[in-house]
């Protein structure tokens, strides 16, 4: 009588085992905006200063937001995550101020700029040339 | 003794010599004051000048990709812009601390060595400021109101210096002046405009709105304020004491306003 009952508590309990061993670790998505705000928010904070210059100031305050939450495939196969960082001035929110990816397997970063993609160092001011084909979906396989 | 120990200099008033009359004294006081705006400016502008130097050092290291260059990418001719961007900054960097210079009156009692510094600054602003200020207009953020300010300040930078020079070599030194100070009053929006920049991004304005009135208004503002200045300067000049203040000062203004006559003519006039 007791043996249904029993195997169905089994099963709930291992059901539930997995998740309870992924909790201390990050989503995909959590990693994606660590990455992002470790990679590219934080040293932009700690480069930019006000300055006399005409380049735009820095803003007041900068928030990563990951806009695609599954991975998708490049052309090479690489897994990665599309994010957008937003910028505030006074208590205006500008969106988009920086779009971007990061990938998955080595937690590379690359920004847009024009219609291409550049490694993220490019923001943080070193020369970075263009690079085809990341952050760009791979063409839907034929049957 | 009016003076404060240790703060001797431009600023401060100076001890009635025994020999000089009070009136003279207070005379040449008041002259010391009223000169105060003029070199205060001459010496922030100065202070600008070496802030803008320090940040725009950067433009030579070929390896790096400055944040004001990294905000206009991606450009359709990066090479050209570039290259513009370096011109525009080498020259302004010579011309206008050198152009400050000659605003100074010592430099304006040399008038050999006035000379050969102006045609050197003259050659920076028309030949290296001016056309690499025009390419980078076209490039610059904020669209084509912003492209209108800065042409519109480089045409004026452009039209009085040319005018500057003709009226140096007419000897006109009045209108010389005015156009140099045309000259210099555009040259100062390279530093007014970004310290109005700091105050609206302090006082939270969006960049994009503060880009536009922090050129637009010292434009406008120097030129009305140089237009101000030369008609006021032209009256007083006018006046008696300060004229003749002036011309012992500045001998090479007495072409100006002593007018010159044919000496046979006023002799026959005076058999009459």
């Amino acid at each position: 009588v007791k043996s249904p009952y029993w195997l169905c508590s089994s099963l709930v309990v291992l059901s539930l085992l997995p998740s309870a061993a992924s909790a201390g670790e990050p989503t995909l998505l959590e990693w994606a905006k660590r990455r992002v705000q470790d990679g590219l928010v934080k040293p932009l904070a700690n480069q930019s200063g006000r300055r006399f210059s005409r380049e735009r100031p820095p803003p007041a305050e900068r928030r990563v937001r990951v806009t695609r939450e599954t991975a998708t495939s490049d052309s090479k196969g690489g897994k990665f995550l599309t994010f957008a960082i937003d910028v505030r001035y006074g208590t205006d929110w500008q969106e988009d101020d920086v779009v971007g990816c990061v990938y998955a397997g080595t937690g590379s970063l690359f920004v847009k700029n024009g219609d291409e993609y550049r490694p993220a160092a490019f923001l943080l001011g070193k020369k970075a040339d263009p690079v085809a084909g990341v952050c760009e979906a791979a063409p839907p396989a034929r049957s | 003794m009016n003076e404060v120990p240790g703060c001797r200099g431009a600023f401060t008033l100076t001890p009635r010599p025994p020999n000089l009359s009070f009136v003279s004294f207070v005379k040449a006081q008041v002259t010391r004051v009223s000169e105060l705006p003029r070199r205060v400016f001459l010496l922030v502008m100065l202070g600008g000048a070496a802030l803008i130097t320090r940040t725009s050092l950067e433009y030579f290291d070929f390896e790096a990709m400055p944040p004001f260059a990294l905000e206009k990418m991606p450009l359709r001719f990066e090479a050209f812009w570039f290259a513009s961007l370096r011109v525009h900054v080498a020259s302004a960097l010579l011309a206008f601390p050198l152009c400050l210079l000659l605003m100074t009156r010592g430099l304006q009692r040399r008038p050999a060595l006035h000379r050969l510094l102006g045609r050197m600054a003259g050659i920076l602003v028309l030949v290296g400021i001016v056309p690499s200020g025009a390419v980078l207009a076209f490039e610059a953020k904020g669209g084509a109101v912003v492209t209108a300010g800065f042409l519109l300040s480089g045409a004026i930078v452009g039209w009085f210096m040319v005018q500057g020079v003709l009226a140096a070599r007419r000897r006109e030194l009045v209108s010389h002046r005015r156009a140099m100070q045309h000259v210099v009053g555009q040259m100062s929006v390279a530093v007014t405009s970004r310290a109005l920049m700091i105050a609206f991004d302090m006082a939270g304005m969006i960049p994009e709105r503060a880009y536009v009135i922090a050129l637009w208004l010292p434009v406008v503002a120097s030129f009305v304020v140089v237009e101000l200045l030369s008609r006021r300067s032209v009256v007083s000049l006018r006046l008696p004491l300060r004229s003749s203040e002036r011309m012992r000062r500045e001998v090479s203004l007495l072409a100006v306003f002593v007018p010159r006559r044919p000496v046979a003519a006023s002799v026959r006039r005076f058999g009459r």
